[in-house]
């Protein structure tokens, strides 16, 4: 299910990055999701965009929308493993929601994405590599992997620094800005200024996953510079090959 | 004036004189000329009554410039008439062109000026000058997939002055925030586009944006009414008072007393125009909508009419019914206004309860405002009481003029600068002057990947370092690898120096852009923006822009199909430079086939193809020095058509892996450009090229040429496939440095990233 509502801009290529990964997408949007079950679907995405406009903190009036109306579902939903993915605004939404990183399991607000350290809409190429262990993802973007960034507000920031070091132990940290080498870096590799370079998290369980780059943007080949087309899959081949592969075992 | 009945009041010109006459114009802000108020009187005089506040208001809305293109329709017709061919589904019909995309799909496209409301609030201006092109393309019943812009500014130096004109560094700086603050949160990627700097526009920056979408040609729709009986449905935002009297604001020059017209610049919200997107193409796909037409300027006055016209019917309208975002509006301000995300459709009368579920979908409010008739005049009513009842043909055709018009002939003497003795240190200085210097400080603030669709953008080359791209690639459908290829701008001091010749390099850089980038070009639309043309001159260099497109069109067979003339730039006695901007579209088969301007590999071999001439003319070398240009060199048709062909042929044989058009700063410019884009330097001997001093080999945009890279290896297989035009093998690709040898001397010698810094740090000045 790819949830929208107004301001919602990236269902289209997440649709077809869904479809192409073999899944049977359908988008809905919130004002539809009183009359819709969770359980009828595998996974729940939360696309980019800026919902509502962004104009209060992004994501935040989507995600009261959301839990208003679903809370209890999503949880169980949550429980039974399904992936709950949310990419850019739609990170924003779930850490507005509490469902990620969820260190203390009781729904509270743990991270922020704060604006960007440059103050500038950051729209470019960027590197991320994978740095956790991740039950759906392990095996996606090992090496430094090229994706596109393209956000305001995509600085991560947590409410307390013990936060980062649970998360550290238990592998929530998934995906890094790096350079090209896999090196940890500042601005402009780091796009937003992140704490830890991070550029996606997950719940403890590995299920809900929230990022700041754009793998939906960059499924084929010929939307990579010329050096770097390595005839690797891309970013975007192998993040919603890996989701599909990993329902298909959730769901089996 | 007195009250009639109720809500409009009778406003009295039959008996007033003609000095009178002029004043109430000038109160009511009608821009109408005194001849124009004249006529109007001279009509109501015949019919035996007087006009009503609605009517006076809708007829200065009608006969303003900016609606019923008065001073250039003539021309517009003489010129630019007939220039379609096999592939153009509409041409200069409808509110965007629609030219055939593969056998089942077409792409729409149109570019328009959003100039006089950026000069007074850029940052409104420029983000509803976004929103309304969206609409353009949206109302033909495409889905919007590209947003291009062509920016002018004034001298970055400019500090504003005492009259209200802004600042270039605030103007720049609010536009670009307008138009990534809409783009953005509307999800149409901003790809490409073009910058220029120049004093001309000091107090009358202009904001040009394009968009381009797609569609199946069965659902197509049309901008007109199809038969008596349907209903006028108005979809999206509520009518208030914002921009009130935009378009007759935009007809007029910007003195020191409109400036302060902040009530004519219309209000943006892109969370209504997003789902308006939705909505409008899900009322498409089911087959509910018969004609529409977005409101923009002219607001519902000028939609509502021109919908009814085209389709030789009229209309019952019922202004009541019109949903309100302001409460206590007057019907004429109803009437005229031109708030944002509005569309007119006109449906079947069933057809309405089959959209109500989609429009709750998407939180959007819509009012059935009256029905399309047989003909007859058009009747506005309120509440009940008529308050504007004229022929259709009278309010909406309005009046043309031939204006007198005179060419002038471009001196042909142009000074050339001294030799420079450190070209070095020069190219670093010039990379980073305002024309020259990367766009990136502007381009990464727009958001060019969102709908996935994007194969390359205004940027390319490896991260951390790139380039600018000739031109910008988007996939529009999925599934295909078929791909559009969009490029826009405007040679503004060839076209200052001379409008026909200006004209035509306008046109050929944006061909070779599309070349360059491995497609070939297919249609073309029009931003025309010229100063006063009640002063001969300034319509004289629109009627030769005019000629040069008509020619250029033809001799390509590349149709004009949508266009847009903005006239009355002019602030004080000031008129900008000549300004024809043009939006080009191409198509590439399949996009993994592109073409960038970025130097792949060490060591392969660097031609130029085509011919650079001795001019200087023109050039943004001669702007750099403040010396002003004679006539430039128009660059031959003929050759830059066998160039296309060819550089189709060598693309797909890979022959070429490489090309970047040589145009802003020259040759020097183009191969250090191309260096940037994964860092490599080049080896590049220019004594093969004969006859031209150091300094114009290095500089003149004259021509139609274009740099190549071509693999090691590959140079006879290239040679052979080039036969008769010649191709001239200037250098090497490799190292770190960029070397440039002319006549056994060594002219340029630097690092490459310190070029690449210089080159970036231009913009970061203007727009800290």
């Amino acid at each position: 299910m790819l949830l929208v509502m107004e301001g919602t801009n990236c269902e289209d290529e997440a649709f077809r990055s869904f479809s192409e990964s073999g899944f049977d997408p359908k988008k809905v949007h919130v004002n539809e999701l009183d009359h819709t079950a969770l359980e009828d679907f595998d996974a729940v995405y939360l696309p980019g965009g800026f919902s509502a406009g962004d104009y209060v903190r992004a994501g935040s009036l989507f995600a009261s929308r959301l839990m208003a109306s679903k809370s209890a579902e999503l949880a169980r939903f949550i429980d039974e493993g399904k992936p709950v993915i949310g990419v850019c605004n739609g990170f924003q939404i779930l850490a507005e929601s509490g469902l990620i990183p969820d260190v203390s399991h009781h729904g509270k607000r743990e991270v922020a994405l704060a604006s960007n350290i440059s103050n500038r809409f950051e729209c470019r190429l960027i590197y991320i590599r994978n740095v956790g262990r991740n039950r759906m993802l392990s095996e996606v973007a090992m090496d430094p992997t090229p994706v596109p960034v393209a956000h305001g507000e995509g600085r991560v920031v947590f409410s307390d620094k013990s936060i980062i070091e649970e998360m550290k132990q238990r592998g929530q940290i998934l995906f890094a800005y790096s350079d090209p080498d896999g090196n940890t870096a500042g601005y402009p590799w780091n796009p937003n200024g992140s704490e830890e370079n991070i550029a996606g998290m997950t719940n403890e369980e590995g299920n809900v996953i929230g990022l700041m780059p754009h793998p939906e943007r960059l499924y084929y080949g010929y939307q990579l510079p010329y050096k770097l087309r390595s005839g690797k899959p891309t970013i975007g081949k192998q993040f919603f090959g890996a989701v599909h592969k990993y329902v298909m075992k959730v769901t089996a | 004036m007195s009250r009639s009945s109720g809500f409009s009041r009778i406003v009295k010109i039959r008996d007033l004189d003609d000095g009178a006459l002029v004043k109430l114009s000038k109160k009511l802000g009608l821009a109408l000329s005194d001849g124009e108020m004249f006529q109007l009187r001279d009509y109501f005089r015949g019919i035996g009554r007087d006009p009503t506040d609605v009517e006076i208001q809708a007829m200065a809305q009608a006969w303003s410039e900016h609606c019923c293109y008065k001073s250039s329709k003539l021309y517009l017709k003489k010129y630019l008439s007939g220039l379609r061919n096999g592939s153009v589904i509409l041409a200069m019909e409808d509110d965007a062109g629609v030219v055939a995309f593969d056998d089942d799909h077409a792409y729409v496209l149109k570019m328009e000026s959003h100039n006089h409301p950026s000069a007074v609030e850029p940052y409104g201006g420029a983000a509803t000058g976004v929103g309304g092109i969206i609409r353009d393309v949206l109302c033909m019943g495409a889905q919007p997939v590209a947003i291009l812009d062509s920016l002018y500014f004034g001298d970055p130096e400019f500090q504003g002055d005492a009259k209200g004109s802004h600042s270039t560094k605030f103007l720049a700086s609010g536009v670009v925030r307008g138009i990534k603050d809409y783009g953005n949160r509307l999800g149409i990627p901003t790809v490409a586009g073009s910058v220029y700097f120049h004093e001309g526009y000091n107090r009358n920056p202009l904001v040009n944006a394009g968009c381009v979408g797609i569609l199946e040609k069965k659902n197509v729709i049309r901008s007109r009414a199809s038969r008596p009986g349907e209903v006028l449905v108005l979809i999206g935002g509520g009518t208030g008072r914002d921009g009130i009297h935009g378009v007759n604001f935009a007809s007029s020059s910007l003195d020191s007393e409109n400036r302060k017209s902040t009530r004519s610049v219309q209000l943006g919200n892109p969370i209504i125009e997003e789902p308006l997107i939705h909505a409008i193409l899900e009322m498409v796909d089911a087959n509910l909508i018969n004609g529409m037409k977005d409101l923009g300027g002219g607001g519902l006055s000028s939609a509502a009419g021109e919908i009814l016209y085209a389709a030789s019917l009229s209309g019952i309208i019922d202004l009541d019914k019109v949903h309100l975002k302001d409460k206590g509006m007057d019907p004429w301000e109803i009437w005229v206004s031109e708030s944002q995300e509005r569309m007119l459709v006109t449906m079947d009368p069933e057809s309405v309860k089959k959209a109500q579920p989609i429009l709750k979908k998407w939180d959007l409010d819509s009012s059935v405002i009256g029905k399309v008739t047989d003909g007859g005049n058009l009747v506005i009513q309120f509440k009940g009481e008529k308050v504007l009842d004229l022929p259709l043909e009278f309010l909406t055709s309005g009046p043309v003029y031939a204006r007198s018009y005179h060419e002038s002939k471009p001196s042909l003497t142009t000074a050339i600068p001294m030799e420079t003795k450190n070209y070095s240190e020069f190219l670093k200085n010039f990379l980073s002057s305002p024309n020259v210097s990367s766009r990136f400080r502007i381009i990464r603030e727009y958001d060019r990947t969102v709908r996935g669709g994007t194969a390359v953008s205004a940027e390319v080359g490896s991260p951390g370092l790139g380039t600018h791209s000739d031109s910008a690639i988007v996939v529009p459908l999925p599934g295909s690898r078929k791909a559009l290829i969009l490029t826009s701008g405007c040679k503004v001091p060839m076209v200052e120096a001379d409008p026909y010749s200006g004209t035509l390099a306008s046109l050929c850089e944006g061909v070779r852009n599309i070349i360059c980038s491995g497609g070939r070009p297919h249609s073309l639309v029009d931003s025309l923006n010229f100063g006063d043309p009640e002063d001969p001159e300034i319509m004289g260099q629109l009627v030769t822009s005019l000629r040069a497109i008509g020619d250029f069109s033809r001799e390509f067979d590349l149709p004009v199909v949508s266009g847009n003339v903005s006239l009355y730039n002019r602030s004080g006695e000031v008129n900008i430079p000549p300004t024809p901007t043009f939006m080009i579209v191409g198509l590439l088969e399949d996009a993994s086939k592109s073409l960038s301007s970025d130097f792949k590999e060490n060591g392969n071999s660097i031609f130029l193809l085509g011919r650079i001439l001795p001019n200087l003319s023109g050039s943004e070398y001669l702007r750099y020095f403040g010396i002003q240009s004679g006539a430039p060199s128009p660059g031959d048709l003929k050759d830059l058509k066998y160039l296309s062909h060819l550089m189709e042929r060598l693309s797909s044989r890979s022959l070429v892996i490489s090309a970047h058009d040589v145009s802003t700063g020259g040759l020097s410019v183009c191969i250090a450009e191309m260096c940037f884009g994964n860092g490599i330097g080049a080896e590049v001997d220019l004594s093969s090229i004969y006859g031209m001093r150091t300094s114009v080999k290095l500089f003149s945009e004259a021509g139609n040429a274009v740099v190549v890279e071509v693999p090691h290896g590959r140079e006879d297989e290239f040679l052979k496939e080039c036969t008769s035009l010649k191709p001239l093998r200037i250098g090497t690709t490799g190292g770190g440095m960029l070397r440039i040898n002319d006549l056994e001397i060594v002219i340029v010698d630097s690092p490459v990233k310190d070029l690449m810094e210089s080159w970036n740090s231009g913009l970061e000045k203007i727009l800290p």
